[in-house]
């Protein structure tokens, strides 16, 4: 470099060392915060959002409805988070946890007792595991209600239900990791559902040649049971290839709703008035002849930069106040959780002492009473109708309209409201019926298992909710409101028959009003 | 115009003051609070209090407080109770409350505790740090800390117990005696010799609560207060069980207890036996023969009592032979050795072969013949085949005959009823002309069996008792029928 100084410098180098040594901090804090200071103007405002490779996922500009905490109750942002801290975490479990069936146990025991606060650090992960779960399914049941699904945002409703699917293997894969008696049991109910195509090749009697339910369980457990080939399986999936495509699609996920224009949101009336924050104000009107840069090119039909104040805000700082709280809101929730209440370890997994009743991770157990009925039919068949059904709702229900709002469809509160009596009625009176008076094998012991998994409540619930969204379709002649009735009992559903398998289950899948009833063994 | 994020300022701080909040709340729990701390602050005050000479001084000064543990890798254990019983070798912890006493004993001289760790002993969970975890009644772990009276009973996973001080394993030794007493054998195997009823006992100690009837216990489960509970009522505790009630007190209860959670099949590297465990080992490879009475008490006397007197059995719904009535006497050593041998299939009389109850052969004849020998006197007592020329008879007749004196008692085609099944093949092969013709005739006193020949009476002929033997006889090959001895009686806990 003193080649290419001027000759005429008058400093020596020594001198612009020690100064440049002395600037040190200042210069580092120039180079870290580039502008050195909080945003004055909107400009900066703006920098701070798209010079910041984070900040830069969203638009410089937001609508107000998006800020509105009764439009989307963070679910998402809870979900993202809980995820975040899922990450954080589940590393530092990592450090000490070893994936072994002989040191796995013993090493779950020592995070518990031994390492720094490491039970604390195990309660966080497995609170912001349910969390997420519990975020995922309320976050789709929002984008659902809102009918947040539709045009153009059709294509992220699919990449979400993706995350759905990722978000319940790793916290399934999470399971099986401490090497517990609810991990063995739980694991190995969770590989039979897998292994359930196997009812209906057993009673065609061509499971010898044709047996894609012992490939299944075979391809997840490693081996004919739970062992350490299923242990270092799950391992795997559960720290690397599942958070890696959770994060893939996550980042997907929040391309589009940047590139679909932001949250769902009724369309503000062009140039006309609109009523925000109390006033009325004027709406922007964008001129048909200009463009408005690069940060307009997104699908929406109205570009949201440069939109006049009365229906945007700025990202920087009212955004970034906001997800910042639902960040902490998720944090504090999963401390204080975490604070009172242990995750759960019992006893060493152990194959020849069963766990009775051994139940499935609890967002699997309405499938596993799905299960108790039908293998086939709730391991398989009816939860492929769910996916199946949950990704065709944008492709089949495609009229514009109430996109951003609850409830926005003329009439579809009621609907929703029908359904839900609908759906709870006809969950309840399955299981009391089913409870009370047994199923097809009670009543004819001899008959052909092909009757029973064509025939058993969880079909019959299929086909009952199947007919009542039908008759909402021709009664009220929409197809929104006919998929609210399927969808709002598809969730009814779900949530009672978690609730019931979780809780009236006991001992041999017999029905208990409650756990302390069951017999001590 | 209204701020737009307001609210999620105030959230923000609020979320915030939470978050802080617990995040210090757990730091100070975890990292300063934990039990073991509180622990070892209280003993370093001990120790303060007993640093008169320099080496207490020494000692008080070098004291951290830390997490202790024993690492025991050939015993799999890795023993955290030295955290809080810090005071456990230190011979001036004498007059301290616990846990920071001496070790009672002389036990740790001769077991070091970083050689033997804690649990090998006590049991427990020694990974635990707080002592609701380490002693684990109410905690998921399998093992929990046994108390002290019952802690004897792990001394057997290492030492011949005869070889032990008796005051120190008095309970295990009253145990065994009880067993013996008891007779628990008779349905119970143990070091593959006894009967098949019920489970075989040889890794007893080393069963979880989860394996146990713990419905009609009170809580806390542990296997040592269901033994308790079960020796004093075994149907009260898990229904339908066939056990009989041993009728023990509570203390011997407690014994038997003892000696059960005595029992354990556990890997213990060799270098951790004392030798005379392992020449008790070396010594059951060759099983000496055990006197004759000794067998009866341990592995007859549950079922057949002093045996003599035969008794309809409530519980089996079958009558059970007095086996030193007149029946010794009448009956051949043969006869005898059979029945020993290979049992009655179908009956709960198990056989006892060495491949079965586990009884040398030289056992079994001592066993045959202390029978005979010791049989209450009969006034019936007769010469065995007496009047034995038996020659052939006539089934049909002796059919005929059976139908009309027998079958009441017995059963239309022989299976038993009150009485018992003589069309069983082991019966009929065991069993001489001689022997059945003797019994018929003189019937079997002290049993509901009549004499069908008495002098002067006016009963079966000769010729009639011949073709009545005939007509069993013609039972051992019968038509395919329902006693094929393929059944195995055995519910036990499959021992192999």
């Amino acid at each position: 470099m003193a080649t290419t100084a001027p000759p005429s410098e008058t400093i020596s180098a020594t001198q612009e060392f020690l100064s440049n040594l002395r600037q040190l901090p200042r210069n580092l804090k120039d180079a870290w915060f580039r502008l050195g200071r909080v945003p004055g103007s909107e400009r900066e405002e703006s920098q701070a959002t798209f010079h910041n490779l984070f900040l830069h996922l969203h638009s410089v500009r937001v609508h107000r409805r998006t800020l509105s905490p009764s439009l989307t109750l963070g679910l998402g942002l809870i979900a993202t988070f809980s995820f975040v801290v899922l990450v954080i975490t589940g590393l530092l479990l990592m450090i000490y946890y070893k994936p072994s069936t002989a040191l796995a146990y013993p090493s779950m025991k020592d995070i518990h007792y031994v390492v720094a606060t490491g039970r604390f650090i195990r309660n966080l992960h497995r609170w912001a595991a349910h969390i997420m779960v519990i975020a995922v399914f309320a976050h789709m049941a929002r984008v659902f209600f809102t009918a947040s699904y539709k045009r153009p945002r059709e294509f992220n409703w699919l990449v979400g239900l993706g995350l759905l699917v990722l978000t319940l293997a790793l916290s399934f894969t999470g399971y099986l990791l401490p090497y517990d008696q609810l991990a063995y049991w739980a694991t190995t109910i969770g590989a039979n559902i897998a292994n359930s195509p196997r009812e209906l090749t057993d009673a065609l009697g061509i499971t010898p040649y044709f047996d894609p339910g012992g490939l299944q369980k075979r391809l997840l457990l490693g081996a004919q049971t739970v062992g350490e080939d299923s242990l270092i399986r799950f391992y795997v999936l559960h720290v690397f290839l599942l958070p890696l495509l959770l994060v893939i699609l996550l980042s997907v996920h929040f391309w589009r709703i940047r590139k679909d224009g932001g949250l769902a949101r009724p369309e503000d009336p062009a140039g006309g008035w609109a009523e925000w924050g109390g006033k009325m104000q004027r709406v922007f009107e964008p001129l048909a002849t200009k463009t408005y840069g690069l940060m307009a090119v997104v699908r929406g039909r109205r570009p949201p930069v440069n939109r006049g104040p009365e229906g945007t805000v700025m990202s920087w700082p009212h955004l970034f106040w906001a997800e910042l709280a639902v960040f902490m809101l998720t944090i504090a929730i999963t401390l204080v959780l975490s604070f009172y209440i242990d995750a759960p370890l019992k006893e060493l997994a152990n194959p020849a002492v069963p766990e009775n009743p051994a139940k499935a991770p609890w967002y699997f157990l309405g499938l596993q009473e799905l299960v108790s009925y039908s293998a086939f039919m709730g391991g398989l068949v009816i939860p492929s109708i769910a996916v199946i059904g949950l990704a065709l709702i944008p492709f089949l229900d495609r009229r514009p309209g109430g996109e951003g709002v609850w409830f926005g469809t003329p009439g579809e509160r009621t609907v929703a409201w029908q359904s839900l009596l609908f759906g709870l009625a006809s969950t309840v009176g399955m299981l009391a019926f089913t409870v009370n008076f047994g199923w097809l094998r009670n009543w004819f012991p001899e008959i052909h298992q092909l009757w029973i998994i064509a025939i058993n409540p969880g079909s019959i619930l299929v086909v009952l909710f199947a007919g009542w969204s039908l008759w909402v379709l021709r009664r009220r002649n929409s197809v929104r409101l006919a998929a609210v009735a399927l969808f709002t009992c598809f969730l009814v559903g779900f949530v009672v028959l978690t609730y019931f398998a979780t809780v009236h289950r006991g001992p041999n899948w017999q029905f208990y009003w409650w756990p302390s009833q069951w017999p001590v063994h | 115009m209204k701020d737009p994020s307001r609210l999620y300022r105030w959230m923000l701080l609020l979320t915030s003051l939470v978050s802080l909040g617990f995040l210090l709340a757990a730091a100070v729990r975890e990292n300063l609070l934990a039990e073991w701390q509180q622990r070892q602050r209280t003993y370093r005050k001990l120790l303060a209090e007993k640093a008169t000479d320099a080496r207490g001084r020494e000692l008080l000064r070098n004291f951290r407080i830390e997490l202790r543990q024993v690492s025991v890798p050939a015993l799999g254990a890795v023993d955290r109770c030295v955290s809080c019983h810090v005071g456990i070798d230190d011979p001036r912890m004498t007059d301290v409350p616990q846990p920071y006493r001496l070790h009672p004993g002389e036990i740790l001289e001769h077991h070091p505790v970083d050689r033997f760790g804690c649990t090998i002993c006590h049991q427990g969970q020694g990974a635990a740090t707080n002592f609701h975890d380490a002693k684990a009644e109410d905690a998921y772990w399998e093992y929990p800390l046994l108390p002290p009276e019952l802690t004897q009973a792990t001394c057997l996973s290492c030492h011949d117990v005869t070889r032990l001080p008796r005051q120190d394993v008095a309970l295990v030794l009253e145990g065994m005696r009880l067993y013996e007493e008891k007779s628990c054998g008779s349905c119970h195997k143990l070091h593959g010799r006894g009967g098949a009823l019920g489970p075989a006992l040889d890794n007893e100690g080393m069963k979880t609560k989860h394996q146990l009837v713990l419905a009609n216990l009170k809580p806390p489960y542990t296997t040592w207060r269901w033994h308790q509970a079960h020796f004093r009522d075994p149907a009260g505790l898990v229904p339908g069980s066939q056990m009989k009630n041993p009728t023990v007190t509570e203390s011997e209860a407690l014994a038997l207890t003892a000696y059960m959670l005595s029992l354990r099949q556990r890997d213990i590297p060799e270098s951790y036996l004392a030798p005379d465990k392992i020449a008790q080992k070396f010594r059951a490879l060759s099983p000496q023969p055990q006197p004759a009475e000794r067998l009866y008490r341990m592995y007859c006397f549950a079922c057949h009592g002093e045996g003599t007197y035969g008794r309809w059995e409530k519980v089996f719904l079958r009558f059970i032979p007095a086996i030193r009535g007149p029946l010794a006497v009448t009956a051949t050593r043969r006869y005898l050795e059979t029945q020993i041998a290979q049992g009655r299939p179908g009956t709960q009389m198990p056989p006892w072969h060495s491949q079965a109850g586990g009884l040398l052969p030289e056992e079994i004849a001592a066993l045959a013949e202390y029978l005979r020998s010791t049989a209450a006197a009969s006034p019936a007592r007769a010469t065995a085949g007496g009047t034995a020329a038996v020659g052939r008879g006539d089934a049909a007749r002796g059919q005929v005959l059976f139908l009309r004196s027998c079958a009441g008692c017995h059963g239309v085609s022989g299976t038993g009823g009150v009485a018992p099944e003589l069309a069983h093949p082991v019966f009929l092969q065991a069993a001489d002309d001689a022997f059945l013709a003797s019994t018929i005739r003189n019937g079997r006193p002290q049993t509901a069996m009549p004499a069908f020949q008495r002098p002067g009476s006016a009963g079966l002929s000769d010729a009639e008792i011949v073709d009545l033997i005939a007509f069993l006889r013609s039972l051992a090959t019968p038509p395919p029928g329902p006693t094929a001895p393929t059944e195995e009686p055995s519910r036990s806990g499959g021992n192999p």
